[in-house]
């Protein structure tokens, strides 16, 4: 299935603290990384994917457009996905993740803006957040899902005609054709890119063209 | 010449001597000549190697008829027996160079493709190295006059070519590159080929009795062939896949057996007809020189 890119505005990380940031020993154990989507209509979303960075838990929380009078609504649509197993440990600390849209909680349709929530109960790591993200929303139908009528040929309710009498033989006609066409199909494919350098159209030649030769 | 016969006494001793076991060293040092060297001082060497290289080029049926008509060839192309100097001996020599050029061109059939490019190269050598007046290159009137030489030796009959030499022709002061001359070269040789096949279709499509082929028959085979070849998808896999179904021998019966359908006899259509649709065919894909 296509996806296409979702341009989109990811503002900078939030943490919430008790307390003053700079002067308190603690770290943040929480982060909210909002994300905009300015030059966009309200779009379904079809996958969410970042590069992790020792975020231990994400819980997405998407604003999504109800009708023209209400305004719209924060639905929390991912709760507490667990993207490190063991807080503690490197695993899945470094990941690549992919969310799609049928884990979400809710559906994604009419997506106005995100609200990413990190947290990271271990206080081992030094910072935490997650990295590279890109939206996703479905493409265009692929085209050509549709088959050719030839692939499904001859069709079977056409086959058992029974063929005139004195009909040539279509298996040496079909050889000879096939012959036709390969030489054909050759010659096609062959040409060579060497002109001989003419100018003219038709027998005429162009005066602009003359007079600055 | 006379060289040649000078040497042929020396040559005779140098061997009677090899053959008597270990020479003296005295006689040998008159005439050191073995009849190795005698055969490569006066080319015999190269020569047999290259006509040898070209028997394994082009793997004739008749290799004799083959080797004979080389040596001809060899033998006009030696100045000895060339350029005489005057008018007519010009003209004469003009023809020469344009059937050892063809000779050179029908050595290798065009699907032995690295044989024909090698051939062509040759011809190309032989119609450009021309007269001592004229600069080398190929000018267009021989090309022309060369595509039109190949065409009718080539037995299509000329209503089925013209619209082809119409198309890859140069104009007579044009001068013609090695790769606009192989192409048009390549193109003639596979049209012929083409119309040979065509000849063979229409024969198949013959009703036994009449000696002509049914009109709408006819055109229902070359409207299949016409819809292979313009095959809807641009991607070549595609495009073969599609080729093969619809010539396939059940899409070309069901094509017959649809013209047939109305059992009545309808008007013939002639070979020459036949053949000059299904050459259109082939001839719209070729691209025109420009």
């Amino acid at each position: 299935m296509s996806r296409v890119s979702v341009p989109c505005h990811v503002k900078g990380t939030v943490a919430l603290q008790v307390g003053d940031v700079r002067t308190s020993q603690g770290r943040p154990g929480v982060l909210v990384i909002d994300v905009t989507f300015p030059s966009v209509a309200p779009f379904e979303l079809q996958e969410i994917m970042f590069k992790n960075y020792y975020t231990a838990f994400l819980t997405i929380r998407v604003r999504q457009h109800t009708s023209t009078h209400t305004p719209a609504k924060w639905v929390t649509c991912l709760r507490d996905y667990c993207l490190m197993p063991d807080p503690h440990s490197e695993e899945g600390a470094q990941e690549y993740v992919s969310l799609f849209k049928h884990q979400m909680l809710c559906d994604m349709a009419r997506v106005l803006e995100l609200r990413l929530i990190l947290r990271q109960p271990s206080p081992l790591w030094s910072s935490f957040t997650v990295e590279e993200l890109q939206i996703y929303q479905q493409g265009p139908k692929s085209p050509s899902m549709t088959f050719p009528k030839w692939l499904s040929h001859p069709m079977p309710c056409e086959q058992p005609a029974p063929l005139l009498e004195g009909l040539p033989d279509p298996s040496r006609v079909s050889s000879e054709a096939q012959q036709m066409w390969a030489l054909t199909e050759m010659i096609r494919a062959s040409h060579t890119s060497t002109r001989i350098g003419r100018f003219d159209v038709d027998g005429c030649y162009d005066l602009n063209l003359l007079s600055y030769t | 010449m006379a060289a040649v016969e000078k040497r042929r006494p020396a040559m005779t001793q140098a061997a009677s001597i090899t053959d008597s076991g270990r020479p003296g060293v005295s006689r040998a040092a008159v005439t050191a000549e073995s009849e190795e060297d005698f055969l490569r001082q006066v080319g015999v060497t190269e020569m047999l190697r290259a006509a040898l290289l070209k028997v394994l080029e082009a793997r004739p049926e008749e290799p004799i008829a083959f080797l004979a008509h080389y040596f001809e060839n060899m033998g006009l192309r030696s100045p000895a027996n060339g350029g005489a100097g005057e008018p007519p001996g010009q003209l004469l020599l003009q023809q020469q160079r344009l059937g050892r050029a063809l000779w050179h061109l029908r050595l290798a059939h065009h699907s032995q493709r690295t044989a024909f490019n090698n051939n062509v190269g040759v011809a190309y050598e032989c119609l450009s190295a021309s007269g001592r007046k004229k600069k080398p290159g190929l000018d267009g009137r021989t090309y022309s006059e060369l595509l039109k030489r190949i065409c009718r030796d080539g037995e299509a009959p000329e209503e089925v070519v013209a619209p082809l030499l119409r198309k890859i022709q140069c104009r007579d002061h044009e001068a013609v590159p090695l790769a606009v001359f192989r192409a048009g070269m390549l193109t003639c040789f596979v049209l012929l080929e083409f119309v040979s096949r065509a000849g063979a279709l229409y024969r198949l499509l013959e009703d036994p009795g009449l000696a002509v082929a049914d009109r709408r028959v006819g055109q229902a085979v070359l409207d299949t062939l016409a819809g292979a070849l313009q095959a809807s998808d641009d991607t070549a896999p595609a495009r073969y896949l599609e080729a093969g179904s619809r010539l396939g021998p059940d899409s070309l019966a069901l094509a017959m057996d649809r013209a047939l359908v109305a059992r009545r006899p309808s008007a013939a259509m002639t070979r020459e007809e036949f053949l000059e649709k299904a050459a259109a065919l082939f001839i719209a894909k070729v691209k025109p020189v420009g």
